[in-house]
């Protein structure tokens, strides 16, 4: 089961890229494009078979797994930055992509790199699952790693909850207001993500659907909101819905 | 609520005994498909009824009334009063009116087209744009949404989110009729499913109304729509914005 959630995971994110393709060909919010490009990456990465042979190309020591873990950030912070933008939150813009949020980033950035230098190189394993069995220090240390990894997703999730949130009541188009309700779904599935790591044992087993699903709901919930200009322009007038009736 | 099939039925083999469902289709310009699925439902639509009436040269409002619910909208008319005449006046017409009685030749009586191109033109039919939300206020003594609330079982917010998109359901219009204890098509005429005509207003009346009316009351109510209006338009042109700054940012 946990084995084909990444593949759902790696489709959803690459037919969303390729639907994008187009438009960021014609310059339209390119950075939607590389957002969804982003997560394909991550996507590929978090896949066994390509795992192994991308990571055995960079020296087969997990270097690929902090690669994955760094274009998870570099994914949220642009889904954040534009969601903030798009939604009007200048507070939660500030908090992502202000001086407070670029001292976040930098220092999650610095704390993953570090512990990740700090531990006795591992053989190659997708999802960095062996690396814990190389050494006691290892074991020590893999709970900070993934703290590091996950806590500044939790952090620009929390960000952004409040201004996804207000946006599902506002009068907005429907499918405006649908994907900011999936969104909020995967900021509350990346904050649940972060939780599970610290969690009893039993309740390991949901945490990939979890995590996954994270990445599902964010993504469906940003094409979903370029679903609803689709529609408005279709019904005349590039998006801007008539004020006439 | 719409009317049970079983009484429409009955009800439609008085006005049409030999007609059949396509007839009363072709006749009425109800489609006929929808025409048969509110049958199939068993719930036909109020509006279908008046289209019906229409087709076969009967008063829609005296036909709603030959139906339980509407029983009481087959008595003898209450006539409008003046608040609901000037309610179902459109905010455009009001300020043709005024500029109408500041030209400066205005002054000969109550311009009715003669003179010049001063005279405003005739009114508009009702329903227009604020029609029903104008009418329930024309009406309201302040304590009219609870009663029409208690009386049908209507969430006050539904009733309100109803009067601000300029709908409103014919039971709650008849609803609001009987709670305000005005003429009971009023609500229909604001609501647009029946013509003032029809619903016994006297062919003038509101041009009557609006020509009783001082300066200042017609300029202080013309100023209430307007700030309305003006609260509307710009609820509406921050909707647009915020949409605008999605599409530009997301889209």
């Amino acid at each position: 089961m946990s084995e084909i959630l990444p593949w759902i995971t790696l489709v959803v994110c690459a037919s969303a890229a390729l639907a994008r393709l187009p438009s960021a060909v014609r310059g339209v919010n390119p950075t939607l494009f590389l957002i969804f490009l982003l997560a394909t990456a991550a996507g590929i990465l978090s896949i066994e078979q390509f795992y192994m042979a991308i990571d055995g190309a960079l020296g087969g020591i997990n270097i690929a797994h902090v690669l994955l873990r760094l274009i998870v950030f570099a994914t949220i912070y642009l889904i954040a930055v534009r969601v903030t933008k798009g939604f009007g939150a200048p507070d939660a813009h500030r908090m992502i992509s202000g001086r407070p949020g670029l001292a976040m980033l930098a220092i999650f950035t610095a704390a993953l790199v570090t512990v990740f230098l700090l531990m006795e190189p591992a053989a190659s394993s997708v999802r960095f699952r062996e690396a814990g069995a190389v050494s006691a220090r290892n074991e020590a240390l893999l709970p900070y790693y993934w703290a590091a990894a996950r806590g500044y997703l939790a952090y620009v999730s929390l960000a952004l909850l409040p201004a996804l949130l207000r946006s599902v009541r506002e009068s907005l188009p429907p499918l405006v207001r649908t994907g900011a309700a999936l969104m909020a779904a995967g900021a509350v599935a990346t904050v649940a993500g972060l939780c599970l790591e610290f969690a009893p044992l039993q309740l390991l087993v949901v945490a990939p659907a979890v995590n996954n699903g994270a990445v599902v709901f964010y993504t469906s919930g940003l094409v979903l909101v370029w679903m609803a200009r689709v529609k408005a322009a279709n019904r005349g007038g590039h998006g801007t819905s008539s004020t006439g009736r | 609520m719409p009317l049970p099939a079983k009484a429409f039925q009955r009800w439609l083999h008085g006005v049409a005994p030999d007609a059949s469902v396509a007839d009363v289709a072709r006749a009425s310009g109800v489609k006929r498909t929808t025409l048969a699925q509110q049958l199939v439902r068993g719930k036909v639509a109020e509006a279908t009824v008046v289209a019906i009436s229409r087709a076969f040269n009967m008063n829609p409002v005296a036909a709603l009334g030959s139906f339980e619910p509407y029983w009481d909208l087959g008595k003898p008319p209450i006539p409008p009063t003046l608040q609901e005449l000037v309610s179902q006046i459109a905010t455009a017409d009001l300020l043709h009116a005024i500029i109408a009685r500041t030209e400066p030749d205005a002054g000969t009586g109550n311009g009715t087209g003669t003179d010049k191109g001063t005279a405003p033109p005739g009114l508009g039919p009702p329903p227009h744009a604020t029609s029903v939300k104008n009418w329930v206020d024309a009406i309201d003594d302040g304590e009219l949404r609870h009663r029409v609330s208690a009386a049908t079982g209507v969430a006050p917010q539904n009733y309100s989110a109803q009067l601000t998109a300029n709908r409103l359901a014919p039971e709650l219009a008849v609803a609001t009729s009987r709670a305000a204890g005005v003429g009971l098509a009023s609500g229909l005429v604001a609501a647009g499913l029946v013509t003032e005509a029809e619903a016994g207003w006297p062919p003038d009346a509101r041009q009557a109304a609006l020509d009783g009316m001082t300066d200042g009351e017609l300029t202080a109510l013309a100023g209430e729509r307007l700030q309305a209006l003006g609260k509307a338009l710009r609820r509406q042109e921050h909707d647009q914005r915020q949409t605008e700054t999605i599409w530009e940012n997301l889209g």
